[in-house]
């Protein structure tokens, strides 16, 4: 590492990040034009087309009325946990590691947030008519319906949103000023409006960190209750297999989970596509490494809790799904699922995966790619046989469907694309807190 | 002419120990501009006291009586029974609570955060750029040339790297 | 009254769940399985009634049929001793619904007959309701349905054609229950048993469906649900259904 050679300078973090924001190299362009080009035409033409048609585009059917349009809300929604829930804990915990990757966990969870919000409308059969489940007076007198769980996530993940934004940005302020003073064109213009005139006076520091050591606290607890209602949407109904109190707990770890495994991807990149040596190192990948491998052991753990209850309850309708979840049409996904989810992620035992990038990397996409099985797998194997076998009935996605989920990955990196150009994608102040203060020079005249 | 005098340190307690000497020469509260925070200006500077805990409070207090209120209230409203329930359900009611208070409680925060370190501000204001890089910044208003030069003095004894003078632009 | 009386007194209003008592009515289907011979004539008349699109062989074979009531049919047995059992389904409107307590935006609430109904203008089409009924009686449109010539001139007036991305579901004819009410209102006294009936409970050759009131002690369904074969489809999950079945005596059992 280059750093071990030449200790950096504060400048170096400002011309680092600076030239991250102002740089931008032919590679970056090309990527952009095909996140852009998927997006619209895996995201944008199929949602269109099924706007036109109806949801019989997609391939739910009556028992199934739910598929992986939901499963991807589920997805991204959990997806979204880490990034500003594990800011937040490590704040308040005072972790020296944090301070070079939060922006952009930060940054995961507001677009992967702003992606699951547009699932649901996706996934809506009438989404022109969505502002009904916001609570605003109207001329037909009539308000959302407050006993809802769905109505529970609306307040949710608004709440979630505005929490996570406020967050990103509060802690933005400071580089904005940094990088408004190197900028010019409409860059400059921009950031003198984003960061409100900021001066870093002592004063002003000290409101900052006070504010912001509230938000943390705030968002915690927020990002807890919005995984659990999440997983009300479905823990609240009486389908067997979906009807169980674990549910909660099981959908916030399950989100942490798959967070920070996106983390670990999304830190990959940056480190290998942006120049970011210096800020994310080894030390970054084995703590994540090892937070993985105790979150897969608490999902494990939870997974075999749900087995045991429904076999040892055994009531006629929880032992059928049982049976069907373990070796019926839906049985290879749950098998890939616990390969992917439970049994790769031991791996990250030996320093050596979780210190080396490549393995990392790939874990962190299993995982992934295991995570997003498990929300289809709760919504297919429970909704396509509940109580009455007369409405036992497959469900296959279609094209529509696969396409939009596709589509839907673009728009995410679509987002963090244009989100490395605008905002610095690593926090200069902090980073530079964690490096040695300047001392006095040699030679200084005494006080 | 109503200006600034700010002298440019290298590392942070040369620049606190200025900022000590100039507020006991009795000049005007001196402010350290810095690229990142620096502990100990409360022993140099005097403590500082923020509202900003008690706009979160209320905010949060507001969200959680508010969400309970829009929930039973709306729902008084327009009565629509559903599954057998009351029209005031009490625990889902408290759920919607719960999410108004920490909405309430983040944008109080904001709130508080924006009034209590007077922001944002779009006029030009003294400011120098090399803080926001390596170097701390300590300024002081001066009224006359004779408190310029005292100050320049004070931050040159200091340690200062470079000490400049900066006409107030209002 | 000072305002603090008036919100303790509502508080306490509101704090109470709706029973029977506080409706008007209390609809109730009451189904003698004994008597259904499977024949199919309910579904027909329903389909005709509510303007229920035909949604064509492979739609159905995808799994998107429209049916408000259908004949669940249950084998037992291999080939020789094959028993058919069957039982018609459709929305029992629950008293403790949950497909209602799950819509966001109130589209489908108990109104004041004791009915679970759906306002088709107020759906947004989350499909929530559908997966939180243990019934599997609700339908969802997945397309706008179109009825080809002459099949477009038979629509019933009363009954609105719904559009693509929304649910719909039996509604014990509602339309022919609000006829009745204004009907009996205009001669200021309550719907007389028989009075009102459902397409299904009208066309069943074996009159197997009986349809009333249950708050009227006297009325058909009254008494039809106190025989002691009634039970109710998935009782134990506590939906208190509207729609009660007399049990088939088996005689192979007996």
């Amino acid at each position: 590492m280059s750093s071990e050679q030449k200790p950096m300078q504060y400048s170096d973090v400002n011309d680092d990040i600076v030239r991250s924001l102002v740089v931008t190299g032919r590679k970056y362009y090309i990527t952009l034009a095909i996140a852009v080009t998927v997006m619209v035409t895996c995201f944008y033409f199929p949602w269109f087309y099924q706007l036109y048609y109806g949801i019989g585009a997609a391939g739910m059917n009556n028992p199934t009325v739910w598929g992986t349009y939901l499963a991807s809300f589920i997805f991204w929604i959990g997806l979204s946990h880490s990034g500003t829930l594990l800011s937040c804990v490590l704040h308040i915990t005072n972790s020296e590691w944090r301070k070079a990757m939060y922006r952009s966990a930060e940054a995961m969870t507001l677009f992967s947030l702003l992606v699951a919000v547009t699932m649901v409308m996706v996934h809506l059969g009438r989404p022109w008519f969505i502002h009904w489940a916001a609570p605003y007076p109207n001329q037909m007198e009539l308000w959302p319906n407050f006993r809802s769980p769905l109505l529970f996530d609306v307040i949710a993940i608004t709440t979630y949103l505005t929490g996570s934004l406020i967050f990103i940005y509060m802690g933005s302020i400071p580089d904005f000023a940094a990088v408004r003073d190197r900028t010019s064109g409409w860059r400059y213009h921009l950031y003198v409006l984003l960061s409100l005139g900021w001066r870093g006076t002592d004063t002003e520091w000290h409101r900052l960190g006070w504010a912001y050591t509230f938000l943390a606290v705030l968002i915690i607890p927020l990002a807890v209750s919005v995984h659990s209602i999440v997983s009300w949407d479905f823990a609240m109904s009486i389908v067997p297999g979906l009807h169980q109190t674990i549910f909660a707990p099981y959908f916030v770890v399950g989100a942490i989970y798959s967070g920070t495994a996106g983390i670990v991807t999304v830190m990959f990149v940056l480190r290998k596509y942006m120049n970011f040596e210096h800020f994310i190192t080894k030390i970054h990948f084995d703590n994540l490494g090892k937070l993985l491998l105790l979150l897969s052991l608490l999902w494990s753990y939870i997974n075999i809790l749900e087995l045991f209850t429904a076999w040892y309850g055994g009531t006629s309708t929880e032992y059928e799904q049982l049976r069907y979840k373990l070796t019926g049409y839906y049985s290879p996904l749950y098998w890939e699922m616990i390969l992917f989810c439970a049994v790769a992620p031991l791996l990250l035992i030996s320093k050596k995966i979780r210190t080396s990038f490549v393995p990392m990397l790939i874990l962190s996409i299993v995982i992934n790619i295991g995570m997003y099985t498990e929300r289809f797998l709760i919504i297919a194997t429970t909704l396509s046989r509940q109580y009455l076998p007369e409405s036992w009935r497959l469900y296959t996605p279609s094209m529509v469907e696969i396409s939009i989920l596709v589509g839907s990955l673009a728009m995410f990196i679509t987002l963090f694309l244009l989100f490395v150009k605008i905002f610095p994608s690593v926090s200069i102040y902090e980073v530079k807190e964690t490096m040695p203060k300047p001392q006095k020079k040699n030679g200084d005249r005494s006080w | 002419m109503v200006s600034h005098a700010i002298g440019l340190f290298h590392d942070p307690e040369s620049a606190l120990h200025a900022a000590g000497q100039l507020k006991s020469a009795g000049f005007a509260q001196p402010e350290i501009m810095s690229p990142v925070p620096i502990h100990g200006v409360e022993e140099v500077l005097g403590p500082k006291k923020s509202v900003i805990k008690r706009f979160t409070f209320f905010g949060g207090i507001f969200g959680a009586l508010g969400g309970f209120a829009l929930a039973a209230g709306t729902a008084v409203m327009y009565l629509h029974p559903t599954g057998g329930r009351p029209i005031i359900t009490i625990p889902p009611f408290l759920i919607i609570s719960y999410e108004m208070t920490i909405l309430c409680g983040i944008l109080a925060t904001v709130l508080g955060f924006l009034i209590s370190a007077r922001l944002p501000v779009f006029r030009e204001r003294i400011y120098v750029p090399e803080t926001a890089v390596d170097k701390f910044g300590v300024t002081v208003p001066c009224d006359s040339d004779e408190q310029f030069s005292d100050a320049e003095r004070i931050l040159e004894q200091a340690g200062a790297e470079e000490v400049r003078r900066l006409g107030d632009p209002s | 009254m000072s305002f603090m009386d008036r919100f303790v007194s509502g508080w306490r209003k509101h704090r109470q769940a709706a029973t029977d008592d506080d409706f008007d009515y209390a609809w109730t289907m009451s189904i003698d399985l004994d008597r259904c011979t499977g024949c199919g004539a309910c579904v027909t008349a329903c389909q005709a009634e509510n303007n229920i699109p035909l949604v064509g062989e492979k739609e159905l074979a995808g799994g998107r049929e429209m049916q408000w009531i259908r004949i669940e049919r249950y084998w037992e047995g291999e080939y020789p001793n094959a028993k058919l059992s069957f039982i018609p389904m459709m929305c029992q409107h629950c008293d403790s619904a949950p497909c209602e307590t799950v819509c966001p935006v109130s589209a489908t609430y108990h109104n004041q007959d004791g009915l679970n109904t759906q306002i088709y203008n107020r759906c947004i089409g989350t499909r929530s309701c559908a997966v939180y009924c243990p019934y599997e009686v609700r339908f969802f449109n997945y397309y706008d349905h179109h009825w080809p010539a002459p099949l477009d001139q038979q629509l019933n007036p009363d009954v609105t054609v719904r559009e693509k991305g929304v649910m719909e579901k039996c509604t014990f004819c509602i339309q022919r229950i609000r006829q009745a009410k204004d009907h009996a209102k205009d001669e200021g006294r309550r719907v007389a048993d028989g009075e009102v009936q459902p397409a299904c409970v009208q066309t069943c050759p074996s009159e197997a469906l009986v349809f009333g009131d249950r708050k009227d002690p006297n009325s058909n369904v009254s008494k039809s649900i106190n025989d002691p074969r009634a039970y109710h489809v998935l009782g134990e999950l506590n939906t208190r259904p509207s729609v009660v079945y007399l049990k088939k005596v088996d005689a192979d059992v007996v």
